[in-house]
């Protein structure tokens, strides 16, 4: 079993690392949240532009681990198609190492995203000391396998890449929203603060926010709480997809269907 | 044939499938398989695209179980004891599956890695095996670098990281050309000489003649199974085979004279204990002009075209 789980790690961060270039890309998106967005935002709201961009600083590092994660779970969409990922079906892996293999190399992923998105933390107005450094990469691990393990319980239900922008769009960007990575959620009008409690994007910009800020909106455990529950009831639905007996080869992704 | 080197708690054959069925909603892909492959033997799965042999080749590697029957690699139920059949078999499938974007040991070492050898190991095994198989100059070089032939080399070669028991091929050269097939079979056979099983799926008859036994599947049936020279010995002695300007009228004639023409095809059959001998007579006698004639001794392609009426289609030789 851990064999196996070492063998998916070490296959997929060796394919994520001739795609390097890729992390350079990875940090537009974030860095035009905070610098274009935050300016733009931040000068027009009570907060003040310098506030605000140390505010929304943790929320996309949230954009950032959550998109890089599901970045990441795609392969086995793209590893499906081409026959590779047959070859790994074949192999005397367990089906539960793969799942988790997969969610462990993506978290991995996600977490080397977001440190190259560390640094900027003092531009943004947010200086962290050693305490508040470890606080907030403790975060972020917990963030990038949380948002790993979401993306690996959908990618393994889908057998063609299309589906992944409506996702993206459908899925990922109302999860960032409703978060408050942009905004004080305690602010917000009620409906939005209820969405946030079953929201586990929410609960990780929270608790990566409180290392920053020292200010958090949920109280702790009950944050690590949610995300812990979060990972445990995905990861179980992932392996129970990758566990699919019959007719091993399509992981149970030839089943889904929009009928059902 | 050769002999392969059996432990003595284990002679089992090397694949036994009985009554195997797979339906795909309400489609039967396969209606009841019966099968036996010797260990150590080199085993053909011929038949034209759709007739199900890449449904059964999966069912044999794992990847999809039977609606009905059993089958078993090695003595192990593909179903059941899943792990154990992994654990013994390399497989080389229709589809590439290594990475291009990475060198050839690298992927030879992460799949040795997945079949549970250490990092070291699997890197000694990687290029271990690429030297046995003369390609060790591929060890360093992106896949995305090799022609479509060394790629299906490195394909092989990824197939026997694990020192298979037996190897499955499921139409491998798929794409390839004439060389680049006949080298690459010459190396396949040398491994079923060193006494490794191999079971492979084609619908090139010129490649499934390379094995010891062929099984010749039609819609989802064996129709045939045997030597090719057994096969061939069930057409008889040799063939006739002419076009003329009136093929009805010429089989009209035939049939008249004692001649059975065989059904199907895009010219007229004639199987016959000695060709040579009534092919004058026929020639002096036939009501309609003949364009052309040919006499040859019996193809799997007639074998198939005897028992299904149909052609190996694509199957045209090279």
């Amino acid at each position: 079993m851990m064999r196996g789980i070492f063998a998916i790690v070490v296959l997929d961060l060796k394919r994520f690392w001739l795609d390097r270039a890729r992390l350079v890309a990875g940090l537009i998106q974030p860095l035009l949240y905070l610098f274009v967005l935050g300016a733009g935002i931040g000068a027009s709201s009570k907060m003040g532009g310098g506030d605000y961009r140390r505010f929304i600083y943790p929320g996309t590092m949230g954009l950032s681990l959550l998109f890089s994660a599901t970045f990441a779970a795609i392969t086995i969409v793209f590893d499906r198609q081409i026959g590779f990922f047959k070859a790994v079906l074949v192999a005397p892996v367990p089906r539960p190492a793969i799942a988790i293999g997969k969610i462990a190399a993506g978290a991995l992923q996600s977490l080397a995203q977001g440190l190259l998105l560390l640094p900027f933390a003092p531009l943004a107005g947010a200086s962290l000391n050693v305490v508040q450094t470890i606080e907030m990469i403790g975060a972020m691990a917990l963030a990038a396998t949380t948002f790993s393990t979401i993306g690996v319980a959908f990618a393994c239900r889908f057998n063609s890449t299309t589906v992944f922008p409506i996702i993206s769009n459908a899925v990922l960007l109302p999860m960032f929203f409703l978060s408050g990575g942009l905004y004080p959620l305690a602010m917000a009008p009620g409906w939005m603060k209820v969405a946030a409690h079953f929201n586990p994007v929410a609960y990780a910009v929270d608790l990566m926010r409180g290392s920053v800020l020292g200010v958090f909106f949920f109280p702790v455990p009950l944050s690590l709480g949610a995300l812990a529950l979060t990972i445990a009831l995905l990861v179980w639905a992932a392996v129970r997809v990758f566990n699919r007996g019959e007719d091993d080869s399509s992981l149970g992704a030839a089943k889904f269907n929009f009928r059902r | 044939m050769s002999v392969a080197p059996t432990s003595s708690d284990d002679t089992s054959p090397a694949v036994e499938v009985s009554a195997v069925v797979k339906n795909y909603g309400k489609v039967e892909a396969l209606k009841g398989i019966d099968l036996s492959v010797g260990r150590g033997e080199m085993f053909a799965l011929l038949g034209p695209n759709g007739a199900g042999k890449t449904t059964l080749f999966s069912i044999l590697a794992t990847l999809r179980a039977p609606t009905s029957g059993t089958a078993r690699v090695l003595g192990h139920d593909v179903v059941r004891s899943r792990d154990a059949v992994r654990r013994e078999m390399g497989i080389v499938f229709q589809e590439p599956a290594i990475e291009q974007r990475l060198s050839g040991r690298d992927n030879l070492m992460l799949m040795g890695l997945l079949y549970g050898l250490s990092m070291s190991a699997a890197r000694k095994r990687a290029s271990e095996i690429l030297g046995q198989l003369g390609i060790a100059e591929f060890a360093a070089r992106d896949a995305r670098t090799l022609s479509g032939g060394q790629r299906r080399k490195l394909e092989l070669a990824r197939a026997l990281v694990t020192d298979p028991k037996i190897l499955f091929l499921d139409e491998a050269t798929l794409g390839l050309d004439v060389d680049a097939r006949r080298t690459f079979w010459a190396q396949v056979r040398g491994l079923a000489e060193s006494g490794r099983t191999v079971f492979f799926t084609t619908h090139y008859m010129e490649e499934a003649e390379v094995a010891d036994r062929i099984a010749l599947i039609d819609s989802g049936r064996i129709v045939a199974l045997g030597t090719p020279q057994e096969l061939k010995a069930r057409v008889g002695g040799g063939i006739v085979r002419m076009k003329t300007q009136d093929d009805t009228k010429a089989r009209a004639w035939l049939a008249e004279h004692g001649h059975v023409a065989e059904a199907g095809g895009t010219s007229i059959t004639i199987v016959h204990a000695d060709p040579a001998a009534i092919l004058p007579e026929l020639l002096r006698n036939l009501p309609v002009r003949v364009d052309r004639v040919e006499v040859h001794a019996p193809s799997l392609e007639d074998v198939f075209l005897k028992l299904t009426g149909r052609g190996l289609e694509g199957a045209n030789k090279p």
